[in-house]
């Protein structure tokens, strides 16, 4: 997990920042996201999810955020929503191209090797 | 269900939960709901999953630099509920076990809450007098200025003039503020009421300096002059009734009116905590009488100064005094040997006491760990019964740790009941304690059991806790598993080293106090030897400070003064009756340089000599020897002449080796010879350890030009009822003044205890500390030996059996004590060696090195501790063959 160094995105900080670009989101909301879009690959415990998620606050990738819509009435506590900074979105934009490129090299290392034999 | 997110949750940080504890909580909840619709093994595999996940972050986020200066303190709850089970059922064991040796149990907490209790008692004394910081904000910032002149035959310490204060006030950079202070009695009279009360009258930078604010009204100011004055909370609710509408109010204090204009708060004192009030002055550079010594100084200086930095600065401005402000030639060669003196504020406020009262800690320290040694040792041969009892747990699996904590809840039981009994002790104790301390020590009144006595008693509970107990649990959590196969108790003479390295080592440090409390002894009885000069016994002295408006000028005060001396010698059983301006031991004299015919200008040296005033029978009263010449008649000490009686020191002083009678001295800037009449022995004014002074004496009255009048001198009285004679002297004061106050009534007897109090004190208390420390190391001793002999019984039954004699068996346990008792004497007469140092100023005419203590002490020491090892000597040599070995 993310001992990392600030700029580097581990793979969970990058589908938590994924899951809030198409806007703020609630902790659960956050994390069902993530187990989608990692396809099932990722399914974070309440420990590790918050600790990236305090991680990318105070490294300024995240903030809290208003609600997006007028929130259904919940018997429960209000939740708290979280949404994407300016940096965040470059994070992940980032993060984005260099998974990219290293699939295209992957891709293009196989084939290398693929042929090879 | 619902508890068991928010049990882990709780290990994070506080701000960490604040934030995302609500979400997590209802993360955890929804997936435990979703894993037990799968089944209870899914429902498990997620609670453990998630509890480990939960404690990796918990446990790193706690290292997380984020959330630390929000940290609050959060115990390892969990851990926590495990460990305290397994110690509340350890204890509720030892609580039983203890039960059913009511014998250990006593004597066990009895040692120890005597350590304790002596240690707590002494701690709030210490606590209250040099623990609490000074009623003065920042006051490491205020110093003590003084000067001296070393080389000089000035005294090694004393006031400075009032041109150092305007100097020092003026030009130096270090010093912030500064103000002179002082403290003295005089008459205080509101109304009808009048008393002599203590007062100080500082410049009216004081409160400033001293960053002292009032609870009402406001502080001096330059254009008060000295008509005004500031309450202590203690005169205004004592002398005012608490009034609120104080301010704007007169008194008459110290010979005028003055106006209050504030009151200070409850927990203010300056110099000392019995000043009542504080008048105001102002030193102007513009008339100042050069070269008059006495003022002593408070500064605040910038933080952080350093105090040697100071002197240099302060020596340097004193230095440019002669050319600013003039003088004579010999104050120009004085200011050339002047050298500043700077000490803490606090350690001038607080001085006398502090050392005597950390040897007192220091002692009471050893005696607990003599105790300590005592209890560790009584454990270790409760363990050694239980060997085989611990076997049988170890072998049946228990974990070492938990034979540790089983042992070791004894030994907390024990030091708890001893802490708490300690604490009644030292609640009993400290007010006796506290009638027996020296007077004038700040605060002591305020000793007694505050929340940081509380700790310290917990403190010195939890460490006698630990060192009785850790070592024997220790050596107990390693039985042997062969004792298995003993049927009982051990019956090999095996060595305890470490048992006896207990005896050795409480032996010595008993012997540190002997030796310190014999050193203390050695010094009290030396300076009872000392002759002051005049005797003590059945002396009785006071003063009396009459107002009345006929006592104008020196004359009408003699008269007044000697008309009272002669009727008080008409009371029955008064032999004779004297006067004198400061009585020894009680109050310092002046002093000043004298000339003598010799002395071509007034730039002479002449020697400095102390000086007083005399009339009545003085000398015959006091036992003041008369060496030669004659004294003062009746008349002569009321009448206006320029005779004078001086001392054996002063005589040297002034014509060595030459007949004094006849001879005549004067004082620099004055035309008025006096004459030497008679030569009386010397006295000890200040206390007995002093080198006696060379002091004149001169008559009541002085020569016809308007001297000072001696309004409120010191009476002596010869008299056997010295317990008496007090009230009958008030009665016939109120007839001969109502309004004069009658005040400062001692004995002589009562001044001279109290000029040694600070010797008597320590030596009374570390001889307490002494004793209890040599019976703790004698039984310790005792115990040992006994037990040795217990264990050796089939042994010394066996030797019995083959014609072994009782003298020999007795010789074999004595030599053995013997031993131990040796390695001790020569490791305590090491450690005494170096620790008696710290008596220092305490003794007198012993050195801390005395040859004598240390033999005697060492010698009762070997002689009680020979006693402790005869008496389970006498019971092996009486051993029954038969009967030890049939107890096999």
């Amino acid at each position: 997990m993310s001992e990392s160094t600030p700029g580097h995105v581990s793979n969970l900080e990058y589908h938590v920042l994924l899951a809030m670009a198409d806007g703020p989101l609630y902790g659960y909301g956050i994390k069902s996201a993530v187990e989608t879009e990692s396809s099932g690959a990722l399914m974070p415990r309440a420990g590790s999810l918050y600790r990236v998620l305090a991680r990318l606050i105070t490294s300024g990738l995240v903030v809290e955020a208003e609600a997006p819509e007028p929130e259904s009435p919940h018997p429960g506590r209000a939740r708290k929503y979280y949404g994407l900074t300016e940096p965040g979105r470059s994070a992940l934009a980032a993060e984005a191209r260099r998974m990219r490129e290293t699939a295209a090299l992957a891709e293009e290392r196989l084939g290398t090797v693929r042929s090879a034999r | 269900m619902s508890d068991f997110p928010a049990l882990f949750v709780r290990l994070f940080p506080p701000a960490f939960r604040t934030q995302f504890g609500g979400d997590m909580r209802d993360q955890i909840l929804r997936d435990a709901a979703l894993a037990s619709r799968r089944g209870v093994g899914a429902a498990l595999a997620f609670r453990v999953s998630t509890a480990i996940d939960l404690i990796r972050a918990a446990l790193a986020e706690r290292r997380n630099p984020t959330w630390k200066n929000l940290r609050l303190p959060s115990p390892d709850d969990q851990e926590r509920a495990t460990m305290s089970s397994a110690w509340i059922n350890d204890l509720r064991h030892a609580a039983y076990a203890l039960r059913r040796a009511p014998g250990f149990t006593a004597i066990t907490v009895i040692t120890l809450s005597l350590a304790i209790g002596a240690n707590v008692g002494i701690f709030s004394v210490v606590d209250a007098v040099l623990l609490n910081p000074l009623p003065f904000a920042n006051a490491d910032q205020l110093v003590y200025v003084a000067a001296s002149a070393p080389g000089s035959d000035f005294p090694a310490e004393f006031g400075v003039s009032s041109e150092f204060y305007v100097q020092y006030a003026e030009r130096s950079e270090l010093i912030e503020n500064i103000s002179t202070f002082n403290s003295f009695t005089s008459t205080l009279r509101l109304d009808d009421r009048i008393e002599r009360v203590r007062m100080s009258w500082p410049t009216w930078t004081l409160f400033d300096t001293l960053q002292a604010v009032p609870v009402m009204g406001r502080l001096p100011v330059p254009e008060d002059e000295d008509r005004v004055m500031v309450l202590s909370h203690t005169a205004w609710r004592t002398w005012f009734g608490s009034d609120p509408d104080v301010i704007g109010r007169t008194a008459h204090a110290s010979g005028e009116d003055r106006t209050v204009i504030g009151v200070m708060g409850p927990d203010f004192w300056f110099p000392n905590e019995g000043t009542l009030l504080w008048l105001s002055s102002v030193i102007r550079a513009e008339d100042l009488q050069i070269g008059r010594f006495g003022q002593r100084l408070v500064a605040r200086v910038a933080p952080g100064t350093d105090h040697d930095a100071l002197v240099d600065e302060l020596d340097a401005l004193a230095s440019q005094l002669p050319e600013r402000f003039g003088g004579s030639a010999n104050y120009a060669s004085f200011i050339e040997q002047h050298r500043a003196i700077v000490r803490p504020l606090r350690e001038r406020l607080l001085g006398d006491v502090t050392g005597p009262l950390w040897i007192l800690l220091g002692s009471v320290v050893i005696v607990l760990l003599i105790a300590c040694a005592n209890v560790a040792n009584l454990f270790t041969v409760r363990a050694d019964h239980r060997q085989r009892d611990l076997a049988v747990r170890r072998a049946l699996g228990a974990g070492r740790g938990a034979l540790v904590r089983s042992q070791m809840a004894e030994a907390l039981i024990i030091a708890g009941l001893a802490g708490v009994l300690a604490l009644l002790l030292a609640w009993l104790g400290v007010p006796s304690f506290l009638r027996a301390a020296p007077d004038g020590v700040p605060r002591i009144s305020q000793a007694g059991l505050s929340a940081s006595t509380l700790v310290f008693a917990a403190v010195a509970a939890a460490f006698a806790a630990v060192a009785c107990g850790l070592i024997p649990a220790l050596r107990a959590s390693a039985p042997r598993l062969t004792r298995l196969h003993e049927s009982g108790r051990g019956s090999t003479g095996e060595r305890h080293w470490g048992r006896d390295a207990l005896v050795v080592g409480q032996t010595a440090l008993a012997l540190v106090l002997l030796i310190g409390s014999g050193l203390l002894i050695r010094s009290f009885w030396q300076l009872r030897q000392v002759d002051p000069g005049y005797d003590t016994q059945d002396i009785f002295t006071f003063q009396i400070a009459p107002t009345d408006e006929h006592l104008v000028d020196a004359a009408t005060f003699a008269r007044f003064h000697a008309d009272f001396a002669a009727r008080i010698a008409t009371m029955p059983g008064v032999v004779s009756v004297g006067l004198v301006e400061n009585v020894p031991l009680n109050e310092n004299v002046s002093s000043a340089r004298f000339l003598t015919e010799d002395a071509q200008s007034d730039d002479d040296d002449g020697p400095h000599l102390s000086y007083t005033w005399t009339a009545g029978d003085y000398f015959d009263t006091m036992g003041i020897e008369l060496l030669r010449g004659r004294v003062f008649t009746a008349d002569e000490s009321i009448s206006p002449n320029a005779n004078l009686v001086i001392s054996e020191t002063a005589a040297n002083a002034l014509w060595p080796g030459e007949d004094p009678l006849g001879r005549q001295l004067r004082a620099p800037g004055s035309e008025i010879w006096r004459t030497v009449v008679g030569v009386v022995e010397d006295t000890m004014q200040n206390g007995f350890r002093d080198d006696p002074l060379g002091l004149l004496y001169l008559p009541f009255v002085g020569t016809a030009e308007g001297t000072r009048a001696l309004t409120s001198p010191a009476y002596v009285v010869k008299t056997a009822r010295t317990d008496t004679i007090g009230a009958e002297i008030r009665a016939a004061a109120r007839e001969v003044s109502p309004t004069a106050p009658v005040y400062r009534m001692f004995t002589m007897e009562g001044l001279a205890a109290a000029s040694m109090v600070d010797l008597s004190f320590t030596m009374v208390t570390l001889a307490i500390a002494s004793s209890l420390a040599l019976i703790l190391g004698a039984i310790g001793l005792f115990g040992v030996l006994s037990y040795v002999v217990a264990q050796r019984t089939r042994e010394i039954g066996v030797r019995m059996a083959l014609g072994a004699e009782a003298t020999r068996v007795r010789r074999m346990v004595v030599v053995q004590g013997a031993r131990l008792l040796a390695l001790g004497v020569v490791l305590g007469v090491a450690a005494a060696a170096a620790a008696t140092r710290v008596l220092g100023s305490l003794l007198f005419e012993v050195r801390p090195a005395d040859v004598p203590t240390f033999v005697g002490m060492s010698a009762t020491m070997l002689l009680i501790g020979l006693l402790a090892s005869y008496l389970p000597a006498r019971r092996a040599s009486s051993v029954d063959p038969i009967e030890s070995l049939r107890n096999e």
